[in-house]
């Protein structure tokens, strides 16, 4: 009887997995109808898609880096340390997941102009309308993937590790950058993995602060955009794939790169 | 989970009710974002009149295209502009004898309300301090125009320093300067009329716009309804239908657009009638 039941329940998990294999080979090999080859090559080819290519893999990696930097501090403080208004900031900071991109663009054009943004842009660099731009509404819309993924990775880390690391002299540093950083490897290697791969995909936002002027602000999402709106339909399947492959092959590179299988 | 799931399906049929109680014709048609208030307006009029139910679908001129083209459906394309329309006779989406012109557009300069940087004309785009938006080029009809309108003029090099951006879409062109994103735009002379409070026009030199766009409307190929689709699309081209389109601003005739523009070309679809 037990023997039957193991087996129901791995036909049962057999079967989703199974289901979400072929929905998005289904998917896949639907859009590749629409395709050639030569299209596919043609517009790799082209100078404005790989202008494209590079445009959209700079900016979500810069925009994960600075992300990284300031979500693994933030996500610390939320999962170790208890403070009045806590509840309100873990979910203030969680609007970015609820908020549609493309309001969270139409903020960030709103905010730069008020006096306070429009200083800012003064100031340091012109976001609106410019490649800056892009890597801001990046930012702005993994942030909080970014933080909820650390954050759950810091509370699976027993702060017992640190403590221990501190009765050893370590500094509060020493023992965030010796031992519990170590020990969140597996989580910040997932939280960069899913951030770098939203930033890559985002549209809404990136579209709406910085526009889609071709050759200056046209990231493959944008590209891919544009050629459905010139009813391009071979050409944005082309894209489309060129945007699957470049992501695939980066991912498969980090995560072998960083050696073991992350729990995503 | 299984109970969630249940309770969630019930929920969606519930929400959901298709069961029509009278069974109602209803046509489904695909519209450049160019003629939105008009044909809101003008579908509720015709579900009176006609009993007809018209499903309108919203989005660029080409994207509309992309989506008929790939789910094969539609009754009615209505792009913003008919190098669109020529796009969807050459893929064979739309019956060429079917196409009918319903309204006229004009380029012009539009600018902020009260025109707070006293832009007169197309030379003072070139200005160092003006900053001036554009529709993409090449996918969006009214970008197209805004830049065979200024080599025509030749003024396109000294212009283009200036355009700090090309927005992705029609109506997002027009909202560059009614979010007072840029200081002016080459839009459609319609374009004022949508937001009269933040928006003035200024009007180009007749003799100086080289193009009028118009906004044909035909029916699609893949029309399962193509008897309703022709009531509708009558219903556009008649008395009725035209003074909506006259109510939102738009030019219904081609005499009308001349005193605009008396040299410009007319828009190359010929009417096989």
């Amino acid at each position: 009887m037990k023997a039957f039941s193991d087996r129901l329940f791995i036909l049962f998990v057999a079967i989703s997995t199974g289901f979400f294999v072929l929905f998005f080979l289904g998917i896949l090999i639907s859009m590749a109808w629409y395709t050639d080859f030569q299209t596919l090559v043609s517009t790799i080819l082209s100078e404005e898609i790989s202008f494209s290519i590079r445009l959209t893999l700079l900016t979500a990696t810069i925009a994960v880096i600075f992300c990284t930097m300031v979500s693994v501090p933030t996500a610390y403080m939320l999962s170790r340390m208890d403070f009045t208004g806590k509840n309100w900031i873990d979910t203030l900071l969680d609007i970015p997941i609820v908020l549609p991109p493309i309001s969270l663009g139409a903020a960030l054009l709103m905010f730069f102009s008020t006096p306070v943004g429009k200083s800012i842009e003064d100031a340091t660099i012109k976001f609106v309308f410019s490649e800056p731009g892009i890597i801001l509404a990046q930012f702005t819309v993994i942030s909080a993937i970014s933080i909820r993924l650390m954050k759950s990775t810091f509370d699976n880390i027993d702060p017992k590790y640190e403590a221990v690391a501190r009765t050893l002299r370590c500094n509060k540093f020493q023992a965030f950058f010796r031992v519990t950083l170590p020990l969140a490897k597996n989580g910040l290697i997932a939280s960069i993995i899913l951030s770098w791969a939203r930033a890559v995909g985002e549209f809404g936002a990136s579209v709406t602060l910085a526009g889609a002027t071709r050759m200056k602000t046209e990231t493959l999402s944008i590209a891919i955009y544009l050629s459905l709106s010139t009813a391009d339909i071979e050409k944005t399947v082309a894209i489309v794939f060129i945007l699957l492959l470049i992501s695939v092959f980066v991912l498969f590179l980090i995560r072998r790169v960083s050696g073991r299988e992350p729990f995503m | 989970m299984i109970f969630l799931l249940i309770i969630s399906i019930l929920a969606y049929i519930q929400f959901f009710d298709s069961s029509p109680v009278h069974d109602k014709k209803k046509i489904v048609t695909f519209c450049g974002a160019a003629s939105k208030p008009v044909m809101e307006e003008a579908a509720l009029e015709f579900e009176r009149d006609y009993g007809i139910e018209v499903e309108l679908h919203f989005s660029g001129s080409g994207t509309m295209l992309s989506q008929m083209k790939i789910s094969k459906t539609g009754d009615l394309y209505i792009p913003g502009s008919h190098d669109y329309m020529l796009r969807a006779m050459r893929d064979e989406v739309v019956d060429p004898d079917t196409i009918e012109m319903l309204a006229f557009l004009v380029p012009q300069i539009i600018v902020q309300e009260g025109n707070p940087k006293n832009i007169q004309s197309l030379e003072d785009l070139t200005k160092p301090e003006i900053k001036v938006g554009i529709g993409d080029p090449i996918s969006v009809c009214v970008g197209e125009y805004a830049v065979e309108l200024l080599k025509y003029n030749e003024l396109y090099e000294s212009v283009e320093p200036n355009i700090v951006v090309h927005a992705e879409s029609c109506s997002r062109t027009a909202a560059l300067v009614t979010a007072e994103q840029v200081d002016a735009i080459i839009g459609w002379d319609v374009f004022a009329k949508w937001n009269p409070k933040k928006t003035d026009v200024v009007l180009i030199k007749p003799e100086r716009i080289p193009k009028i766009a118009c906004i044909p409307g035909a029916i699609s190929v893949y029309s399962t309804d193509k008897e309703s689709a022709q009531k509708f699309l009558n219903f556009l081209h008649s008395e009725g239908g035209q003074q909506i389109f006259r109510k939102y601003g738009y030019l219904s005739t081609i005499e009308e657009a001349r005193i605009y523009a008396p040299l410009a070309s007319t828009p190359e679809i010929v009417k096989t009638d």
